[in-house]
């Protein structure tokens, strides 16, 4: 008997071991200390609702959709755009799935004006980045589809135009995200766009049957693994309004076909010029450096930001690039697929350390299917936390035994910047607008009340959004940084601004496309702790002239025109 | 991490999972799914042993079992072969299989054991013996195959468990081996052989955290364990703890250099200390003790990339990418052949 006992002993201990490793959400559902996000969509009047098949019988259902926040009519206040999707039965009606802006109306009120401003049927829609790209002072969308793109120009009277196919940045096939940067420094955005999955409608892979369609014993839709994969797209704009398509001449196009999602253009080794990053899905993650002569060189191994530590290729979603240690370099925060974890490659100058683990950001991830994405900082403390929007692709997940995996709807992760180069996971104190499990996949960071506390919006699969006002109290003093670039770059993607305050060294970089196939607000967030004024606020602009503004105060929503 | 998984099947494969068992009631034993080099029980069996004739059988058998005994194992071999081709005789065949495993020819007793299942499908013993000897000729599915429905109807047999949990390391299953070894733990909490296999499992999926308690316990138990501590110093180096794991490496190291998870944790720790030469020196003794190291490799062409040395760095790149490449294969493989599919890897 005593032995009986010892044996049973040991087995509810080795459990307990295991629930710590599955982390059931359930145990999360505790009382929140005090409230950081409320979420305020229903009260907002956004009733947009994600479509796809209940079952995601296959894989092109179960990775959409995006969420912009962007000011679209230049009245100061930033608005929304949702993606929706369609699914292999509506596919054949366009109409079936309807995207949506909303108009920001102020007080946390918003006016879906998806119709009169004619954005509401793109296609079977998956991401989108926005830019200004004829430099008309007002921002464009672009939105990435399973079939042809859309360019919507601001017409700017609220209404939009499609005019992908005379611009020539349509692309074809199943496109995921998008992001606008001049790579050759010519003055005008370019467009990078990632492909998935080769994938004929007509000719889908059956459910359930073959090597890549079951998941722990249990039928499941078919890929990536097993499916060809679809090359990526350069656009270079050729200043006249119209785009070519230069990726194979670049050294960008991706010949071999892995399964493109998140990109970010972002100047790693600070040469003034903008490399690539591109998140793969069970691939090697590319890192392009830029040669300054219209064509890059895939470095991503050797600078220690293709794989895992230990050599093993992710299914990596989404990204997001900060300065979350303060150290005047822009790092990179990659999201990834369950029993992998999500990689902090931290910028060393020239290459990247895998601080994943170190930060203590990694086996807290484990257990989740990673997507949207920000470095932000929710207390305005001066440093980057990190959230993180999951949800697992397969709904039929919940039958198999989950072992170390959370089920297919799942909580978000919070991690707190410590300042130490560790981060501390919280999501479970600031209760349930980020334990709630869901299935999420967009996220786009923002202030909707510039109020200085960053807000977010997640768009899920198959379901309602969350608009998650930030209310944390008490937290620091703040400034939002909007830039006015010049030109074609009227938008000045890819200036980085630097703000001094106190003992805080701060910079952040103004991207286009962001996250998970998603954009985040343009405007730059800084957190300045207790500090009223910054001692200087710096815009290093994309042609590498700076702009220096000396004691700002702080509080405001700071507006920096390039000379 | 591989030599480990060898070394875990020999400890498994010392112990007789029907001798374990033998007085306790067993449901029949399931028939294993046929690999595919398994052939079909078409040919006619040898003539069928007369009352007669079971006398002179028995006493060959005898004489082969005391050839093996004495260590003669080219006599032992050649009097079971004998048997075997004379006579239907299950017994001859698994001591003809036991010799060649012993004279180090796995795929001569897969083959020969596969003759016996022929004979015995449902047998037991046969289908234990062959997934011991599956294992230890690096055929992980083959022994997926056959050890699944054993642990699935025998579920109070350890053995079955364990060597399945083992089974699934070698194939690259590590969640599913997780599982495994978890069952084999509950029916034997305190084996430090599991323990310690429960831990790298652990490690390999990252979950160092959750590694720590069975190699500590492991390690209670017995505290000499080398492969325990150069596990406990894995999950250390991932806890972020360098100090300690760079204790315990050093601990295994100074009785076992070449052990290759401790000079792969050295190797770690000195990258993280940014000392890459030293990280290369120890990297290059990870891989010479297991050179199927994939995280061993791909370190290593960090350190020469950070070292400077961009031939070193392409050559362990190629390496490394055949490494995976034989890894993705295998679960192919695994999923393939029906077995349950990986866990840990999406479709």
């Amino acid at each position: 008997m005593k032995r009986l006992a010892l044996a049973l002993s040991f087995a509810l201990a080795v459990a307990a071991l295991l629930s710590v490793a599955s982390a059931p959400d359930a145990l999360l559902a505790q009382a929140a200390e005090r409230p950081l996000f409320r979420d305020i969509r229903a009260e907002a009047g956004i009733t947009f609702q994600h479509h796809s098949a209940p079952e995601k019988k296959f894989i092109v259902e179960s990775m959409s959709g995006g969420v912009a926040a962007f000011d679209y009519d230049n009245d100061g206040k930033v608005d929304l755009y949702f993606v929706d999707s369609l699914t292999v039965d509506t596919a054949h009606n366009p109409n079936a799935a309807r995207s949506a802006l909303y108009r920001n109306l102020g007080a946390n009120r918003f006016e879906d004006v998806t119709d009169k401003a004619g954005v509401g049927h793109p296609g079977w829609g998956m991401g989108l980045c926005t830019a200004d790209v004829d430099g008309d002072g007002y921002e464009d969308l672009y939105v990435t589809n399973l079939g042809p793109n859309r360019l919507y120009h601001n017409n700017r009277d609220g209404t939009f135009s499609e005019v992908a196919p005379q611009v020539g940045v349509t692309a074809a096939a199943w496109s995921t995200a998008c992001a606008f940067g001049d790579y050759d420094r010519d003055g005008d955005l370019d467009l990078f766009v990632s492909r998935y999955v080769k994938l004929d409608l007509q000719h889908l892979p059956e459910f359930g049957k073959g090597k890549s369609c079951e998941y722990r014993g249990v039928a499941v839709q078919c890929g990536p693994r097993g499916l060809p994969g679809e090359g990526d797209l350069l656009f270079r704009n050729e200043g006249n309004g119209k785009f070519v398509e230069v990726g194979a001449a670049a050294g960008v196009s991706d010949p071999r076909g892995h399964y493109g999602l998140g990109v970010a253009w972002f100047d790693f080794n600070q040469d003034g010029w903008p490399d690539l990053y591109v998140a793969n899905d069970s691939n090697a993650n590319f890192l392009y450096l830029n040669q300054k002569d219209g064509t890059f060189k895939e470095i991503g191994f050797a600078a220690g930001v293709a794989v895992s530590e230990d050599g093993a290729e992710q299914g990596s979603m989404g990204l997001a690039v900060g300065d979350y240690d303060n150290s005047g370099r822009l790092s990179l925060f990659v999201t990834n697929f369950s029993e992998e974890y999500n990689a902090l490659y931290r910028n060393e100058g020239s290459y990247f350390t895998d601080r994943s683990f170190r930060s203590k950001t990694a086996a807290s991830s484990l257990p989740y299917v990673g997507w949207g994405t920000a470095l932000f900082d929710y207390d305005n403390d001066g440093l980057l936390d990190i959230i993180v929007a999951n949800g697992h692709v397969y709904p039929q997940l919940d039958q198999a035994r989950l072992g170390a995996s959370a089920p297919y709807r799942q909580r978000r992760l919070l991690y707190h910047n410590n300042g130490d180069g560790t981060f501390e996971e919280l999501a479970a104190r600031y209760g349930e607008p980020l334990t709630e499990p869901r299935v999420s996949r967009g996220l786009a960071m923002t202030d909707l009340d510039d109020d200085g506390r960053v807000d977010l919006v997640l768009n899920d699969l198959d379901g309602f959004p969350q608009v998650l006002r930030n209310v944390l109290e008490p937290v620091g003093h703040w400034l939002w940084v909007k830039l006015e670039g010049q030109g074609l770059n009227r938008s000045a993607i890819g200036a980085v601004v630097s703000v001094k305050a106190g003992g805080l060294s701060m910079q952040r970089l103004v991207r286009s496309g962001s996250s998970y196939i998603s954009q985040d607000d343009k405007r730059q967030h800084f957190g300045l702790g207790p500090n009223t004024k910054a001692e200087w606020v710096e815009v290093l602009w994309p042609d590498q002239t700076k702009t220096r503004l000396e004691s700002v105060a702080a509080d405001q929503v700071l507006r920096i025109r390039k000379p | 991490m591989r030599r480990f998984l060898l070394a875990l099947v020999l400890a498994a494969a010392g112990s007789s999972a029907a001798a374990q068992t033998a007085a306790k009631p067993r449901p029949a034993a399931p028939a294993a799914r046929r690999p595919a080099s398994a052939p079909a029980a078409t040919k006619p069996a040898p003539a069928a042993v007369t009352s007669a004739s079971a006398e002179a059988l028995n006493a060959a058998l005898q004489r082969a079992d005391e050839a093996f005994a004495a260590k003669k194992l080219d006599e032992a071999a050649s009097l079971y072969a004998a048997i075997a081709e004379r006579q239907a005789s299950v017994r001859a065949l698994l001591g003809l299989a036991r010799t060649q495993t012993q004279r180090g020819e796995p795929q001569r007793s897969l083959a020969t054991l596969r003759r016996a299942l022929v004979l015995a499908p449902n047998s037991e013993e046969v289908l234990s013996a062959y997934a011991r000897v599956a294992l230890a000729a690096r055929a992980p599915v083959t022994a997926i195959l056959t050890l699944e429905p054993l642990a699935r109807v025998l579920p109070s047999v350890m053995e079955y468990h364990y060597l399945l949990g083992v089974a699934l390391m070698q194939a690259g299953d590590m969640p599913s081996a997780v599982f495994a070894l978890q069952d084999a733990l509950a029916l034997e909490p305190n084996r430090a052989v599991t323990l310690v296999a429960l831990g790298l499992a652990f490690n390999s999926q990252k979950l160092y955290a959750e590694a720590r308690a069975p190699l500590l316990r492991s390690l209670e138990i017995e505290p000499e364990n080398l492969e325990g501590l150069a596990a406990l110093a894995e999950s250390e180096d991932g806890t972020d703890e360098l100090a300690s794991a760079e204790a315990h490496a050093e601990r295994v190291l100074a009785r076992q250099p070449g052990n290759s998870i401790a000079n792969l944790v050295m190797g770690l720790v000195r990258m993280k200390q940014e000392r890459f030469a030293d990280a290369r020196a120890f990297l290059e003794r990870a891989i010479a003790a297991d050179p199927l190291s994939g995280r061993a490799h791909y370190q290593l062409s960090l350190a020469c990339a950070r070292l400077g040395d961009t031939a070193g760095q392409e050559k362990h790149i190629a390496l490394y990418r055949s490494v995976q490449q034989e890894v993705a294969q295998r679960l192919a493989e695994l999923r393939g052949a029906g077995a349950r599919p990986s866990a840990g890897m999406k479709p």
